[in-house]
């Protein structure tokens, strides 16, 4: 019934019901959920609207997915349903150079943007790792990050304007210039349970004159935890300031190359954006910072290349943890930045006794880690064990003043342990919103919040 | 009544849910000329004694503050070590921030710095039934759960009450520098292409008719433009070659600098946006994009022209934020002219909102305009969040 239903209204090319297609998309890149009844590839709104309806007669929850790169399980159709995939609704619709925007629909890839308006001197800021892959619509379920949002702040503060289907099919526009509610920011990092994102109006940036990289080593992990609240507090917010440790540099320079000293204890990437004479004069502070706090390699990337190369080694520093264990498990916790010291030695706290290898690669300016767990996940009791030592991380994050996710979402994986840092009254004051716009709550379920928040209980 | 602690905000919101009665939220009155006049409300609820600052981390760049704080005193006691946030609101030594930020009142900085909105990170309100909620917290960086700071910002104290707000901190620039020339009209399309294609990019842009002497530079027929710059000192010795430059090339010769008093030069600029004249005068303001801002802002002020009105017009060249005063010299004329131009203003702009005039004045106008595309959910959220209708009744935008 409802595969007929969804291929009478989107034709046999825009529904996927055969087993062995379905079971592509009960995964993310966080995990398993169980299979889905259907998957729909809508090609615009109207499809989008005619498939929810839909979904709703029949009872179905829809879950809407971008490309899977999710880390919490944002996009597994926890309890089957309609997934509706993005992948036919990808391109630019319209870009307006005179007001620095551009019209998109959410299946477009996060760095396709960036290179369709490149030629105009326009970027598009937020930058999640997953960039090459990862699609806008899902950047703006999650409130995507990335090492640029330092300067330029996270998704939600590039989003203009939304067009979105709502949980009975109808097409709501947004704008925040609307006089009203702010139901642009609340949508922004609802992770499809208010509304399926159909397009978007986000900002461009221009491109900066100059773009200056710095890379800076240290013995000391402290040292150099210290010299990313230097640099801050000498005034100077360069536009990314990451760190990479013993563990991860020697993997990720075999895997790219990339000029990375291997045997430092931890090394920044530090980019700063702007007006030559600026950066001469965030170029002398900086390396006034790095060196009081006895960096031992302070050097410039000296071409465009140079450049490229230092970012692509921390860009693509996840696919290098293969050379350390067969699976990785990527924990996304933020705290003040001037606890960073501490929180590192959490992660090592959690992570030594059980003999689990810990590596780190994080955005540093931003407080916000990443600790990687190696382990097999052919081996129970290392499953196990990295389970645990993650559990023991974010709580260490929370009592250092800092919060369970800093871009990845809460999804499916963190959804009990939001009571870790609200309430059952805050729970319940967000739970209001769902209720408004998702009342029989079959938008993305078992997505956020714990179950039995409140006035009503919240799949 | 001044409430000066969280227990006091609570329990009074508390009874009056619970008996009824209507509750009127206040910060500094500094944005009382926008929605409708004053409704009669049972309690009037001041802000102003939760003015403390409660934490500044300043190494961490973050800071949280309670509601009824100044804008002004926030940013005095940030720039103790050297730190900022840019909330634009005029008036900023009486506005306090939690009415700044639920008035959502347009800041002309946001395409430099980021909207006033992006620089919370988290926040605790009270709703109408006394519930404490906190939403985000003292990290920069936060994706836990909805961002339900955004939805509390610009909703005018209809959904609830903020007790705190947390933001993220700027280090102060290092210097200001205010550019002010005269801009005839003739001159003016050319000039504002030129200032939006500048390198180095404006922290403000205005162009303004009228206003005499609440906005700096010369009040001639002619109007002028401003525009506001900071950064190091480097930045700015380019920035005034290149407005000189971009300001020469559409015509306009001479450029006046503002060193010392620019920030006060730009707190007038934002002053002047709801500058009132006593029962002769309303301010209507019109979003829209910066593309079109010139042409909206003609064409307001001209259809105030043809009812015979005096007009003051100030935009925003970077955002595109339209202000219009539409004045008499006397008060029973005003009233008279401005019922019929009112409605055409609507029918030209049906968003255009008022945003300043007092009471008497704008008594009998529908001040917000167009309900936007999302009304029925937002009147949703206002029944799930205040379902007795306790605050601030009827004051926003569809009769929320």
């Amino acid at each position: 019934m409802l595969q007929q239903r969804l291929i009478e209204a989107l034709g046999t090319d825009a529904v996927k019901t055969a087993p062995e297609d379905l079971a592509v998309y009960a995964f993310d890149a966080y995990s398993q959920g169980v299979m889905p009844a259907a998957v729909v590839l809508p090609a615009s709104t109207r499809e989008v609207a005619a498939a929810v309806k839909i979904a709703n007669d029949c009872g179905e929850p829809v879950i809407p997915r971008g490309a899977g790169t999710g880390l919490c399980g944002g996009a597994i159709p926890a309890r089957g349903g309609v997934i509706f995939s993005f992948a036919r609704m990808n391109r630019v619709l319209e870009v307006d150079a005179r007001n620095r925007r551009a019209r998109v629909q959410p299946g477009l890839i996060n760095l396709d943007l960036s290179k369709h308006v490149a030629k105009a001197g326009m970027f598009y800021a937020p930058d999640p790792s997953s960039q090459k892959v990862s699609t806008i619509g899902g950047n703006i379920g999650t409130n995507a990050g990335g090492p640029h949002c330092l300067s330029y702040g996270t998704t939600v503060n590039h989003v203009l304007e939304l067009e979105i289907v709502d949980e009975n099919g109808d097409v709501i526009l947004t704008s925040l210039d609307d006089i009203g509610y702010d139901l642009t920011g609340v949508l922004v990092g609802s992770e499809g349970t208010l509304g399926i994102v159909t397009s978007a109006w986000v900002r461009l940036l221009r491109q900066p004159e100059t773009v200056r990289v710095w890379l800076a080593a240290f013995d000391d992990v402290h040292a150099a935890s210290a010299a990313v609240t230097g640099i801050i507090g000498a005034g100077i917010i360069p536009t990314a300031l990451e760190m990479m440790d013993q563990v991860m540099l020697p993997a990720i320079e075999a895997a790219f190359h990339a000029g990375y000293p291997t045997d430092a204890a931890a090394v920044l990437l530090i980019e700063s954006a702007g007006f030559e004479d600026e950066m001469n004069l965030h170029e002398s502070e900086i390396s006034r910072v790095v060196k009081e706090h006895h960096a031992t390699t302070w050097r410039a990337a000296k071409s465009e290349a140079e450049r490229d190369a230092l970012w692509a080694g921390r860009k693509g520093a996840l696919g290098a943890t293969g050379r350390i264990a067969p699976n990785y498990y990527i924990q996304d916790v933020v705290v003040p930045r001037t606890k960073l010291p501490q929180a590192l030695q959490a992660v090592a706290d959690a992570c030594e006794p059980q003999g689990i290898i810990a590596g780190n690669v994080f955005h540093a300016g931003d407080g916000n880690l990443h600790p990687l767990l190696m382990y097999d996940r052919g081996d129970p009791k290392q499953v196990a064990a990295v389970i645990e030592a993650g559990n023991q991380i974010l709580g260490a994050a929370v009592d250092l003043g800092g919060t369970i996710s800093g871009e990845h979402g809460i999804g499916y994986e963190k959804r009990d342990t939001l009571r870790r840092i609200f309430s059952t009254d805050d729970l319940a004051t967000m739970s209001r919103v769902r209720e408004v716009f998702d009342p029989k709550r079959r938008l993305n379920p078992e997505k956020i919040f714990p179950a039995g928040i409140g006035c009503a209980e919240v799949q | 009544m001044i409430v000066k602690s969280i227990d006091a905000l609570r329990e009074t919101l508390e009874r009056c849910d619970r008996e009824g009665l209507k509750v009127l939220i206040e910060g500094g009155k500094t944005l009382a000329g926008m929605g409708p006049a004053l409704p009669r409300a049972d309690v009037s609820i001041a802000t102003t004694g939760l003015n403390k600052m409660l934490a500044h981390e300043s190494a961490d760049l973050t800071c949280s503050a309670q509601s009824g704080m100044r804008v002004a005193h926030l940013n005095e006691a940030l720039a103790k070590h050297g730190q900022f946030v840019p909330i634009d609101v005029p008036l900023r030594k009486k506005a306090t921030i939690g009415g700044s930020l639920a008035a959502g009142w347009p800041g002309p900085r946001r395409h430099f710095y980021g909207r006033a909105r992006d620089f919370v990170i988290g926040s605790q309100v009270c709703l109408a039934d006394g519930t404490l909620a906190s939403a985000g917290g003292m990290v920069v960086k936060n994706v836990s759960g909805y961002n339900m700071d955004k939805l509390y910002i610009g909703s005018f104290g209809t959904l609830a009450v903020f007790t705190h707000l947390n933001f993220k901190t700027l280090p102060i620039p290092k210097k200001r520098r205010a550019l002010i020339a005269p801009l005839p009209e003739a001159t003016r399309p050319r000039a504002i292409a030129q200032i939006a294609s500048m390198a180095v990019v404006p922290a403000a842009a205005f162009c303004v008719e009228g206003f005499g002497k609440n906005v700096d530079g010369s009040d001639d027929i002619d109007g002028r433009v401003l525009l506001y710059f900071e950064g190091t000192e480097e930045l700015l010795e380019r920035a005034t070659l290149d407005a000189r430059s971009a300001l020469g090339k559409a015509g306009v010769p001479e450029t006046t600098i503002i060193d010392t008093g620019a920030s006060e030069s730009f707190d007038r600029t934002l002053d002047a946006c709801i500058a009132n004249k006593r029962g002769r005068s309303i301010t209507y303001r019109l979003f829209g994009l910066p593309g079109t801002v010139e042409e909206r802002a003609v064409r307001l002020r001209d259809a105030c022209n043809r009812h015979e009105l005096f007009t003051d017009v100030l935009f925003d060249v970077m955002n595109g934020d339209v202000f219009v005063r539409a004045s008499e010299r006397d008060a029973t004329r005003f009233s008279e002219k401005i019922a019929t131009c009112h409605a055409e203003l609507r029918e030209l702009e049906p968003r255009c909102a008022i945003v300043a005039g007092d009471s008497a004045a704008r008594a009998s106008f529908e001040p917000w305009g167009a309900v936007p595309p999302g009304i029925e959910k937002m009147r949703a959220l206002k029944a799930r969040f205040d379902p007795h209708g306790t605050l601030n009744p009827g004051r926003f935008i569809g009769g929320i």
